[in-house]
C-alpha cells in the first residue's frame, strides 16, 4: 500500500513522506482486521455453502443444502422468537427501570455518585458469572428466592424456576434485565445531564407541571440516546448466550434455546459446521440490519438537532 | 411494567414539591421524599444483593448453605477457595487469564493507538475509507463470525493455542479502541506536534514521546475496558480451547461446573474468584469505566 501511494505523483516529497508514515501507522490494525474479521466474515459465507465436520482438511461444496436444512429447522426459528422475547422484555421492563432510575439519580443533589456507581455494578460481571449467581439465587430447594417466599408464607409461589416450563423463560429474562439495565441507565443519565437547565427554568415559568416538563422538555432531548439504547438492548438480547447456557442450556426441552447457543451446538456438538455457518449468515444479517438502523436513526436525529 | 410505575410517581411528587411549595402540605412533601429515597435504596439493594449473597455463601460450610438462611458463617471457610484453587483448576485458569488480559491490553493499546493517531493527525489518501471500514467492523457481531473464525484458526494451526486466542481478541478490541483513542488524539493541541516536527523529530518520535503521553487518560480508559472485556470473555474461549491448561477463567468456571458435580460452596468460591479482579478494578477505576462505556456506546 505504501509503495502504491509513493509512486503516485505528489506535490512535495514531504506530503509523500507523511502519507507513507500514515500507512505504516495504520498497517498493523488494517492487517489484523482484514485477516481476523473481514476474511472470516467472507469465509463464513463460503462455509455456509460447504460441508465441514470441524476436523477434515476438505470441505466440499454442497450448494444450498445447508440453507434448506436451516429453513426446515423449527428449533432455530423458535430460538429466534425466544431471543426476541428477551429483547422485548429487556426493552420494556429493563429500559423503563433504566429511564426511571436515571431521572431519579439526575434529581439528586447528594449521593448521585454513590448511586451511579452502585447501579452500574451488575454491568461489570461476565455473563458466565451472572448465570452462576442467578442459578444459586433461583436454586429450587435451598435458593434464597424460594426460601424468602417460604418465610413470608407464599409457599404457593415457589417454583423450580429454571426447570419449570412456566417460569424458565421469565427467570432467564430476569437475569438479562438485571445485568443489562445499568447500561441504559448510564446512557440515559448522560443524556439527561445534556439537557440545558434553561429549558426547565423556562418551562417552570410557563407553569408546566412535573409530568408536562418531562413530556415536553426532557423526553424530546432524550430521543437520540433512546434510539441507541433501544438497539443496544435488542442486539444484547438477540446475542444472549452464556447466561442461558449456564442457567438452562436451552431447556427445559428447547424452551429457552437462543440463536447463538443453537449455532454453537450445531457446529461444536453436532459437527455440522456448514449448517451452523448458514445460521450464522442469516442471524448475522438480521443483527447487522438492526445496527445499521441504529446508525441511520442516530445520523438523522443528529442532523435534525443541529 | 408494574415495577416502573412506582419509579416515576415519587419523582413527580418530589419535583412538584419544589415547583409549588406553598400549596403542598408538609407531610406530603416528607412522604414523597421518604418514598423517593426508599426507591433509590431498594433498587441499589437489588443491584448489589446477588454479588453479596455469592461472596457470603462462598465462605460457608455445606451444612450452613443447605441448613437454613445463614448470613455470616460461624467460622469463615476459606478452604473453599483453597479447594477451588487446587482441585478446581483455578491455579491454572487465573494465571492464564492474567496472562491473556495483560498481553491483549498491551497489544490493543499499541496497535489501536498507532492507528488512532494516524487517523486523527496524519493526512493521507484513503484515510476516510479506512476509518469507515474500521467503523463497519463494529457492527459485525461475533455470533455471525465465530464458526468461520474457528475454521480460520484451525487452517492456520492456531486453534487450541494461546497465540490464536490472543490474536483474535486483540483484533476484536481494535475498532472501538481505535475510535476512542482517535477522539483523544483529535482533541490535543496541534502546536506541540508542529514544534516537534520543526525540531526534526521523526513521525514515530512525535507519536511515542509527545502524543502518547498526552493521550494518557484515553489509554487508561481503553486499558480498563479491554481488561474487563478479556477477563470476561467466554464464547471464543469455549470454542477454541480443548486443553484445560490453556483455558482462561470464565471457560474454566463452566468446565468446573460441568465436572463431577462439585459442592455448591466450592462453586460459589470459584465464581467469586472469577469475579474478584473485576470488582477490585471497578472499585479503583469506576470513573474510567463509566466514562469509557458512555463514549464507546454513544459515539461508536
Amino acid at each position: 500500500m505504501a509503495v502504491a501511494a509513493a509512486s503516485k505523483p505528489r506535490p512535495s516529497s514531504r506530503t509523500v513522506g507523511r502519507a507513507v508514515t500514515g500507512y505504516l501507522f495504520v498497517l498493523p490494525a488494517v492487517v489484523l482486521l482484514a485477516v481476523f474479521t473481514f476474511y472470516p466474515f467472507i469465509q463464513g459465507v463460503a462455509l455456509s455453502f460447504q460441508s465441514w465436520d470441524g476436523v477434515a482438511r476438505e470441505s466440499p461444496w454442497v450448494g444450498t443444502a445447508n440453507y434448506e436444512k436451516v429453513f426446515g429447522d423449527t428449533i432455530f426459528w423458535a430460538s429466534m422468537k425466544t431471543a426476541l422475547v428477551f429483547g422485548l422484555i429487556g426493552y420494556f421492563v429493563g429500559n423503563a427501570i433504566s429511564l426511571g432510575m436515571a431521572v431519579a439519580v439526575n434529581h439528586l443533589k447528594r449521593g448521585a455518585t454513590f448511586f451511579r456507581i452502585a447501579y452500574y455494578v451488575p454491568g461489570i460481571f461476565s455473563v458466565v458469572v451472572v448465570g452462576m449467581m442467578f442459578a444459586w439465587l433461583l436454586q429450587g430447594s435451598v435458593g434464597i428466592v424460594n426460601r424468602s417466599l417460604g418465610a413470608v408464607g407464599l409457599d404457593m409461589l415457589q417454583h423450580k424456576w429454571l426447570t419449570d416450563p412456566s417460569t424458565a423463560l421469565a427467570s432467564v429474562s430476569l437475569a438479562y434485565v438485571w445485568y443489562h439495565w445499568p447500561l441504559g441507565f448510564l446512557l440515559f443519565l448522560a443524556g439527561l445531564q445534556g439537557v440545558p437547565r434553561e429549558l426547565y427554568e423556562a418551562a417552570s415559568i410557563d407553569g408546566a407541571g412535573a409530568w408536562s416538563r418531562f413530556r415536553h422538555v426532557t423526553w424530546p432531548q432524550l430521543i437520540p440516546v433512546t434510539t441507541i439504547i433501544s438497539v443496544l438492548t435488542m442486539l444484547g438480547a438477540l446475542q444472549i448466550f452464556a447466561t442461558v447456557q449456564v442457567l438452562t442450556n436451552g431447556g427445559p426441552g428447547y424452551l429457552t434455546e437462543v440463536p447463538t447457543l443453537r449455532i454453537y451446538k450445531e457446529a461444536f456438538v453436532n459437527h455440522r459446521f456448514g449448517v451452523a455457518a448458514a445460521m450464522s449468515v442469516l442471524f448475522g444479517l438480521i443483527l447487522m440490519a438492526l445496527a445499521l438502523t441504529q446508525i441511520w436513526f442516530a445520523r438523522r436525529s443528529g442532523g435534525e438537532g443541529e | 411494567m408494574a415495577r416502573t410505575d412506582p419509579l416515576v410517581a415519587p419523582m413527580g411528587t418530589a419535583a412538584a414539591s419544589r415547583a409549588v411549595p406553598q400549596t403542598t402540605p408538609r407531610a406530603l412533601v416528607l412522604l414523597g421524599k421518604v418514598a423517593f429515597w426508599a426507591l433509590l435504596i431498594v433498587v441499589a439493594f437489588f443491584a448489589l444483593f446477588p454479588i453479596v449473597w455469592l461472596v457470603l455463601g462462598s465462605i460457608q460450610t455445606i451444612q450452613e448453605l443447605y441448613g437454613g438462611v445463614t448470613l455470616i458463617p460461624a467460622v469463615p471457610q476459606f478452604q473453599n477457595y483453597y479447594i477451588a484453587w487446587t482441585k478446581g483448576g483455578f491455579s491454572v485458569y487465573i494465571p492464564n487469564s492474567v496472562f491473556y488480559s495483560t498481553v491483549v491490553v498491551l497489544g490493543v493499546l499499541l496497535v489501536a493507538s498507532m492507528a488512532g493517531y494516524a487517523l486523527a493527525r496524519i493526512e493521507f489518501p484513503g484515510r476516510g475509507v479506512i476509518l469507515m471500514l474500521v467503523l463497519a467492523v463494529i457492527i459485525v457481531p461475533l455470533p455471525a463470525t465465530f464458526v468461520a473464525l474457528y475454521k480460520l484458526l484451525v487452517d492456520l494451526g492456531l486453534a487450541n493455542s494461546r497465540t490464536g486466542y490472543i490474536v483474535a481478541l486483540v483484533t476484536g478490541g481494535l475498532p472501538v479502541s481505535i475510535f476512542i483513542l482517535r477522539g483523544f488524539f483529535m482533541r490535543q493541541p496541534k502546536e506541540l506536534e508542529d514544534a516537534a516536527i520543526l525540531d526534526g523529530c521523526s513521525a514515530f518520535d512525535v507519536y511515542w514521546r509527545i502524543m502518547l503521553p498526552l493521550a494518557r487518560p484515553g489509554l487508561a480508559a481503553v486499558a480498563v475496558l479491554e481488561f474487563l472485556r478479556v477477563w470476561n470473555e467466554y464464547l471464543l474461549a469455549l470454542v477454541l480451547f480443548n486443553s484445560e491448561v490453556l483455558m482462561p477463567v470464565q471457560r474454566g468456571l463452566t468446565k468446573f461446573v460441568s465436572s463431577d458435580t462439585p459442592e455448591q460452596q466450592i462453586l460459589l468460591a470459584a465464581t467469586t474468584m472469577a469475579v474478584l479482579p473485576v470488582i477490585i478494578l471497578y472499585a479503583v477505576a469506576q470513573r474510567s469505566i463509566i466514562q469509557g462505556i458512555m463514549e464507546g456506546a454513544v459515539k461508536a
